[in-house]
């Protein structure tokens, strides 16, 4: 029974998308179809690239509102300096100004003396409103295309709609940046830190653990991610425009959290955010292949939020001793 | 003594309550009956806090019956315990500090008491009746502990409640405070009030109890009225085994000038200088508040401070923050082992390896196997009670917990070790094994700086003691020539350099 339970609780999420999967099969022939997987693998590449750096930032104990306001400024500066630029140096350029914008929030947060959570989503919210504002004013609010270019935009398009063997290229980059990711999660030092930063600040840094090294290292590592996201996305849309990164915070939040990582940090894992990501991305393509109406999608979103963060407390509530 | 005639109010029969690889609580039963001080004694780990939690409906139990006051209680919210007249009232205090004192004792009940006006009337009634004298519209963040347990226990009356619980009540009362609690108790008491007492302290036990429940490892080793115990009767019961002496005998090997601090100053402390030399334990003795921590707290580098100078070994040394103190050879028990120590979701293994994460990274990669060897090593020689190392560490009794934070430092091997209250809530036996350990330290050359509430702690481990006042150092002492109620005077401020 007890394992049972247990078992139940690990694997919730995993129930959950193969059941989802097989009712909206049974009741919708067309979810199966090559059209729609294609579709789904499609909008899995940018939001679990931004997910897997929410992961840990999230771990570390903080919260990342600021990646829709990157997704916007890298998407049009990048797209923009394919031309002066040539495209490595452009996007070499963006994936850099991504984790600058990380670094940037952590540097704040640090400076501003914030050690909570609630403090940092303020923080990092200003500054998605301040990275979109440059997004703005960067494009003129236009949107950018690449038929307009002059020059070659080859690597994006394989980027955006090239394959490898079977894999499409940005589930080939999905796959890397989870095993690298992983590797320095559970395999590193810094990602010990990390996890202990989470963990405990007060606790970590009175051990001498480098607390504000890893503050850093996680929101510039989130700023890198949603970068690398922003770029998967408009490649395979092929435009840029200075609002595609809307939605993107909530979005990757709620599948780190779903996936079973605690937002009271230190315990979570990059691979639990993949099963996030495949879980809210499925649920809004059942809800739309199923015609439920977007708000009702929001709606259901949000119920499957507090649904997680309530599973979350249980569980540490029957983990709570002496 | 009529300690087997007044009727039992709480009846507790094969109580079993396990947790994720701990049994905490292994066919636990008892009666209370009704005005008797009931005291439970036990090491940390024994299994108190648990079956008390489970009476007040925080934890549920696994088996076994609780009758309390004629009825069958199967499952419990701490509202409802509390509606039904059973209080708990405990250690940390469960107070909102931003609201006043009569607020406190009626919160969620302002409607049945008609509004502020008889909130407060009545809460008055209730302070006035065990002789507290505080005003009701005090907020409660600015009273002593001692006052804030006085309106816990008004607010224990309020309910009417027939038993109350009170959780190491004296952890941080002064004496007079304590003479005040005991007669409230006694007042009680004879309004026909059970009281369960829980205390590490004997001399309470001895004091005021009737009778006595001895706890070890989850089981309930023997109930007596008191007069039938012995002192040492009481300890071996709780230890489970003969401990001779309360405190090892004092290192005598003080050497050369270790470390020297000069010109410490904060918003709170003045002009702090001092010597510390090889192998000398040195204890820092005043009132909580009077700048003890905040002395080694800045000499950890864990509060912000400049213009001091520190110099290890006649050498000048910066330190700005754990890390660099960590460098310098210096160890750091905090005086919140959950909050500043450990990091309580995290394994035994890992609260144990995190100081020294340094030695078992090669090219940034953790050797797993190494760290493996670092917690096994330590749970092995401070004899730390856990199921595995893989075990979150809040799943330890508060003693292990500290052994566990110990371990982490004695990897790094400091020679100046800083703790700050380190028996603070650990029972007899490793408060023993820890005294051991300070002494250890001292004499393979290293020094310790002690920080104690527990002055007999103080007085019977350091070599030298400085008395702290309003964050000044008073005084300076030899312990072992010096009566103590002159080393008290001195950090009461009555003596010395402060006026």
């Amino acid at each position: 029974m007890n394992a049972l339970n247990t078992v139940l609780k690990e694997y919730l999420v995993l129930l959950m998308i193969v059941g989802l999967a097989i009712l909206t099969a049974i009741v919708e022939p067309k979810f199966l179809s090559p059209a729609n997987l294609t579709n789904i693998m499609r909008q899995f590449g940018p939001l679990i690239l931004v997910s897997l750096g929410m992961t840990f930032v999230i771990i570390g104990g903080f919260i990342d509102l600021s990646v829709a306001g990157t997704i916007n400024l890298v998407a049009v500066v990048t797209i923009s300096l394919i031309d002066p630029l040539g495209q490595t140096g452009a996007l070499l350029t963006g994936l850099l100004i991504g984790a600058i914008c990380g670094a940037l929030n952590a540097v704040l947060i640090l400076t501003g003396g914030a050690t909570t959570q609630a403090e940092a989503l303020f923080i990092t919210f200003g500054m998605s409103t301040v990275y979109s504002a440059i997004a703005l004013i960067y494009s003129g609010g236009s949107t950018m295309h690449f038929w307009d270019l002059e020059t070659s935009y080859s690597a994006f398009e394989v980027i955006g709609s090239g394959s490898v063997g079977p894999l499409s290229v940005s589930f080939v980059i999905f796959l890397a940046s989870l095993a690298l990711l992983w590797i320095f999660h559970t395999k590193t030092a810094a990602g010990r830190a990390i996890s202990l930063t989470g963990g405990n600040k007060t606790a970590a840094r009175l051990a001498g653990v480098p607390v504000s090294r890893s503050i850093v290292l996680i929101y510039t590592i989130g700023g890198f991610m949603a970068a690398l996201g922003a770029i998967v996305l408009f490649s395979r849309i092929t435009t840029a425009a200075p609002v595609i990164g809307a939605g993107f915070e909530t979005n990757a939040i709620l599948a780190v959290v779903v996936g079973g990582t605690t937002l009271k940090g230190g315990k979570g894992s990059v691979l639990r955010t993949v099963m996030g990501v495949l879980l809210v991305i499925l649920l809004n393509n059942c809800l739309n292949l199923l015609g439920v109406s977007s708000y009702m999608q929001w709606a259901a979103r949000g119920a499957i939020l507090v649904f997680a963060i309530w599973l979350d407390n249980r569980k540490e509530v029957q983990g709570n001793q002496l | 003594m009529d300690t087997a005639r007044s009727e039992i109010i709480l009846s507790i029969k094969d109580v079993t309550k396990s947790f994720p690889g701990v049994r905490a609580l292994n066919g636990v039963s008892i009666d209370v009956r009704r005005g008797m001080v009931h005291g439970v004694v036990g090491e940390n780990g024994a299994g108190k806090s648990t079956l008390m939690k489970i009476l007040s409906g925080v934890y549920k139990k696994d088996t076994g019956t609780i009758v309390f006051d004629g009825r069958t209680i199967e499952s419990t919210t701490p509202h409802e315990s509390m509606q039904s007249g059973l209080a708990i009232i405990y250690q940390e205090l469960n107070l909102v500090n931003t609201m006043s004192v009569g607020e406190n004792i009626f919160l969620g009940r302002f409607k049945e008491m008609k509004g502020m006006g008889g909130t407060h009337a009545k809460a008055r009634e209730l302070l006035d009746s065990i002789g507290c004298k505080v005003s009701t519209t005090k907020l409660v963040s600015e009273l002593s502990v001692s006052t804030k347990q006085m309106v816990e226990i008004s607010k224990a009356l309020s309910f009417q409640s027939k038993l109350i619980i009170m959780d190491e009540p004296s952890t941080s009362l002064t004496t007079e405070e304590m003479a005040l609690l005991v007669k409230i108790i006694h007042q009680l008491k004879a309004q026909g009030i059970s009281i369960i007492y829980i205390s590490h302290k004997l001399e309470e036990i001895f004091d005021f109890c009737d009778i006595v429940t001895v706890m070890r490892d989850g089981n309930v080793i023997d109930t007596k009225p008191k007069v039938e115990f012995t002192r040492d009767e009481l300890i071996t019961k709780m230890v489970g085994r003969t401990i001779e002496n309360e405190y090892p005998e004092r290192s005598r090997k003080v050497g050369d000038t270790l470390m020297e601090v000069k010109g410490l100053n904060t918003r709170k402390l003045h002009d702090i200088q001092f010597t510390l030399k090889k192998g000398e334990i040195l204890g820092l003795v005043g009132l909580v508040g009077a700048g003890r921590t905040e002395i080694v707290r800045a000499l950890f580098g864990a509060d912000r401070v400049r213009g001091h100078s520190i110099t290890i070994n006649g050498k000048p040394v910066t330190i700005n923050n754990p890390k660099q103190a960590k460098d310098a050879g210096l160890g750091f028990i905090p005086e919140d082992r959950k909050l500043q120590g450990l990091v309580l979701p995290f394994s035994v293994e890992h609260n144990i390896s995190m100081a020294a994460i340094e030695r078992f990274t090669r090219f940034g990669f953790l050797r797993k196997s190494l760290e493996k060897g670092i917690g096994a090593k330590h749970v092995q020689s401070l004899k730390i009670k856990t199921p595995n190392v893989k075990v979150a560490v809040k799943n330890l009794s508060g003693g292990n917990q500290q052994k566990c934070i110990v371990g982490r430092w004695l990897e790094i091997g400091p020679s100046i070790f800083i703790m700050d209250e380190p028996t603070k809530g650990i029972d007899v036996g490793a408060k023993y094994e820890i005294y051991l350990l300070m002494k250890e330290i001292a004499e393979k050359g290293g020094a310790v700086i002690l920080i104690s509430s527990e002055l007999p702690e103080v007085l019977n481990m350091s070599n030298r003691v400085l008395t702290i006042y309003d964050g000044r150092i008073t005084g300076e002492f030899e312990p072992e020539h010096v009566p103590a109620d002159t080393i008290m005077r001195s950090a009461l401020g009555l003596e010395g350099g402060a006026k």
